[in-house]
């Protein structure tokens, strides 16, 4: 189980030069940016080439232009964060170190194979698991892996 | 299942003596359920019932006869696994450890099965006789569910009862059921199950295995009106318009009609027309002495009001009635009794007197602020809005090291900060408790200091009130955020379930007013008696002079006030709406004493006081005596700081 997790954790980077896919974590350069951490632009291990990560404003954007067109249900694992308000999904596992993090959510339901129904994202994420409505933060959210159905 | 219940707990050691002597009946199961509502229906109890998890944090008794056999019934906290993370969970957990005899009556909610199973199955690791109560059937028809009741029961070994305990429909099923409490008798694995890394994930695999053979879902769900009235309640911007919609009602009922339109009501045709002047007659009666009282010109406008200036007039008159002050005969030498009687006129309806002062604060203004509040905030949280408040508050309380279910708390504080004190037992670490306890005694006036904290500044003027407001909450924040960096450690993860809306009960939310209110005036009013009397004696003995003089430094000094002031903060310890009392009476009194600068200031050091002395004393108890001793040892010289502060710095503000 543990494996898979690492393959299909999203954070994947596709350098615009060479080609190369990375995660963003294995960044290694480091720049005299004066922005420091905050600078958006990664480099890339491969032909250490700087480009800049999308950032939130594109996102934006290309959901925009992307509006009509419905997702084809893909069977990658994903964050429950990654999911838009209103999609169904089925929980896969719980990526959470802590055991009383996931015995508190186990409690209400959630567990591998429930289904989920993801309300609303902000302020706070709010899913439905059968007739449970629970509110949780984006941290919990991030590390409840769930699949699209 | 192990049960990792720790050994101390005041409040389920107090009653275990009686434990032997009848048979018992322990109300367990999840938050939210109806156990309350249940116990209620048995034993004819009243306690409070809520639609949010963590109503009841402290066990409930009561008897109830089933066959001519008296039977002890227990109410406890909801809990979600029987391993306690809170302090509610905790009192259920030692209940259950120490009525080793007692039958389980496990409540479960008939559309939440697989949470109720989940708990049945730890449950029955305990091996006691147990019966399960679906209860909540008329939502779960609502929702298109079915349950095979005959056999779940089969498959438990144990009675099953479905009821709707808000209706009283099977409760007599379960009394009956009593008698056949079973311990349950479980397969020992579910077919096919594979093995499971944890306890929990196996006891769900086995509860989901039971609902698949027992629970089916007929009819496609439709959204109904309160759905959708609970999903716009948590969206960032409806959310926020259901919010302001709700304060301002909550404004324009409390602070309108209760503090305006009800409180002159009671002030001034109830009390300044009928008891006060019908109690001066009596004791004059009763204790004469050569004296005549002044009269004064009553003027009352009954109206309904529809903004802070303006309302239809309904009733308007003026009448002249007999004040509390008066002018002895010309002529008269007072002997030694006489002088007696005079003291003790003076004490009963003299300016300070119990009745005309006491008694008239305490229920004519307190007394209608309070109810209109309870009102509004039970029908809040029968809906089940409070809940979802706290979703959209959650990010601002992260900011003071707690989350969003610490909102519950802070809301209740307003209703009674000695009561929500009791309720920062639903948070989850100490840390959130001490935090939440702090900004409580802090910065969270009850909703009757509120309203006499608001009257007295409105008086002086807006702009007061405005600059007022906006320091509390800033002193909150700054506060909160300061004491999570000092307390250190985790604030714990927001996960809150959020209860459905449902249409509140009118008889239960009368039902609930009145016990608070009786709760309430029961630590009131004894309180302001003992006050007005403190007072009353040390201005007799000439005492309150020497304490001015000793209180020189911090009031005159520091504070800039005049020395007579002094008495204020003296009575504000008790209640600091009683301290905001006297100090009115400073401000707008004959004498004039106070500018509104200076009543801006001490007004901003009374409302920083710890809000009563009760509360005082529940914290001791819920968080020991020494944290108890730590706050007091920060609020009382940081309120005299804040306020010196307003007084050296207000002047730049223009205030
Ligand atoms: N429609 C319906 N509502 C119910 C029924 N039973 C209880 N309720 C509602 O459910 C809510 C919760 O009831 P409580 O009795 O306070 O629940 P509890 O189990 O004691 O909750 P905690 O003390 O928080 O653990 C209240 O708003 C009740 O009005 C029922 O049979 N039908
Ligand atoms: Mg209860
Ligand atoms: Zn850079
Ligand atoms: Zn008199």
């Amino acid at each position: 189980m543990e494996s898979k997790l690492k393959v299909s954790a999203p954070q994947f980077l596709h350098c615009p030069l060479c080609g190369f896919e990375f995660e963003k974590q294995e960044t290694p350069c480091q720049h005299g940016c004066p922005l420091g951490r905050f600078c958006k632009l990664v480099c890339c291990p491969n032909c250490r080439y700087e480009f800049p990560e999308k950032t939130q404003g594109l996102n934006v954007l290309q959901r925009l232009f992307h509006r009509g067109r419905k997702p084809a249900p893909d069977r990658t694992l994903l964050g429950l964060h990654e999911l838009e308000e209103g999609e169904h999904s089925e929980l896969v596992c719980l990526n959470s170190s802590r055991a009383s993090r996931r015995n508190a959510l186990a409690v209400y339901g959630l567990t591998p194979g429930s289904r989920l129904i993801l309300q609303q994202k902000r302020p706070t994420f709010v899913v439905r698991v059968g007739e449970t409505e629970l509110a949780l933060e984006i941290e919990i959210a991030r590390e409840i892996l769930v699949r699209r159905v | 299942m192990p049960m990792p219940c720790h050994e101390n707990n005041a409040v389920s050691t107090a009653g275990r003596k009686t434990a032997t002597t009848q048979p018992m009946l322990v109300l367990v199961g999840n938050p939210n359920v109806g156990k309350s509502v249940l116990f209620n229906k048995l034993t004819g109890k009243f306690v409070i019932i809520s639609n949010y998890p963590g109503t009841t944090v402290e066990i409930a008794r009561g008897g109830t006869f089933i066959d001519d056999k008296e039977f002890t019934v227990l109410d406890t906290p909801g809990v979600n696994e029987f391993a306690p993370r809170t302090e509610d969970a905790r009192v259920t957990c030692d209940v259950l450890r120490d009525y080793p005899e007692a039958t389980v009556v496990q409540v479960a909610d008939a559309k939440n099965l697989r949470r109720a199973l989940l708990l049945t199955l730890q449950l029955a690791e305990l091996r006691r006789p147990m019966v399960l109560v679906l209860n909540l059937m008329d939502e779960l028809d609502k929702c298109g569910g079915r349950i095979d009741v005959r056999k779940l029961s089969e498959i438990l070994g144990v009675p099953v009862v479905p009821t709707i305990a808000i209706a009283g429909t099977g409760v007599h099923l379960l009394q009956q059921a009593i008698g056949r409490a079973r311990i349950p008798s479980l397969p020992s694995d579910a077919p096919g199950s594979r093995p499971c890394p944890t306890e929990i994930e196996a006891q769900l695999a086995r509860a989901n295995a039971i609902l698949a053979q027992v629970y089916t879902i007929t009819q496609p769900r439709h959204a109904s009106f309160a759905q959708k009235l609970g999903w716009w309640a948590t969206h960032p911007i409806k959310g926020l318009a259901l919010a302001a919609l709700v304060l301002y009602f909550t404004f324009w009922f409390v602070g309108l009609l209760g503090a305006g339109t009800a409180v002159g009501f009671f002030e001034k045709v109830v009390f300044g027309r009928y008891i006060n002047p019908w109690a001066i007659q009596v004791v004059d009666i009763v204790l004469p002495f050569p004296h005549t009282h002044d009269t004064q010109e009553s003027h009352y406008n009954l109206e309904i009001p529809l903004s802070p200036t303006y309302g239809i007039s309904i009733w308007e008159n003026t009448q002249i009635v007999s004040a509390p002050t008066y002018s002895l005969a010309p002529s008269a030498t007072l002997g030694g009794w006489t002088q007696v009687r005079r003291l003790a006129h003076d004490f009963l309806v003299g300016e300070y007197g119990v009745i005309t002062m006491a008694l008239s604060y305490s229920l004519a203004i307190v007394l209608p602020i309070v109810t209109t509040f309870f009102l509004v905030f039970s029908v809040l949280e029968d809906s089940g809005y409070l809940s979802r408040l706290a979703v959209m508050l959650n990010r601002l309380f992260r900011g003071m090291g707690l989350n969003g279910k610490a909102v519950l708390p802070m809301v209740l504080g307003l209703g009674c900060d000695t009561m929500a004190t009791m309720t920062t037992r639903i948070l989850e670490t100490r840390k959130e408790r001490v935090i939440t306890t702090l900004l409580l005694a802090l910065a969270v006036p009850c909703s009757a200091q509120l309203g006499v904290l608001m009257a007295m500044m409105a008086s002086i003027s807006i702009r007061a009130v405005v600059f007022w407001i906006i320091l509390m909450v800033l002193i909150s924040f700054i506060i909160g955020w300061l004491a999570a960096k000092l307390y250190g450690g985790e604030t714990s993860d927001f996960i809150l379930e959020l209860p459905p809306m449902r249409q509140p009960h009118l008889g239960n939310v009368v039902a609930k007013t009145f016990a608070r209110l009786e709760w309430y005036l029961k630590e009131v009013i004894p309180l302001f008696v003992l006050g007005t009397m403190v007072l009353f004696i040390l201005d007799k003995l000439r005492v309150l002079d020497k304490i001015a003089r000793f209180g020189e430094p911090l009031v005159t000094g520091w504070l800039g006030l005049p020395r007579e002031t002094a008495s204020a903060f003296l009575i504000g310890f008790l209640r600091r709406d009683y301290g905001a009392v006297f100090l009115l009476d400073a401000a707008t009194g004959p004498k004039h004493l106070l500018t509104p600068h200076q009543v801006l200031v001490a007004m901003v050091t009374l409302t920083l006081f710890m809000p009563c002395i009760a509360t005082l004393f529940m914290i001791s108890r819920e968080l020991g005596k020494k944290t108890a001793f730590w706050i007091t040892m920060f609020i009382f010289p940081f309120a005299f700081f804040v306020g010196g502060l307003v007084n050296h710095l207000g002047g730049l503000f223009g205030i």
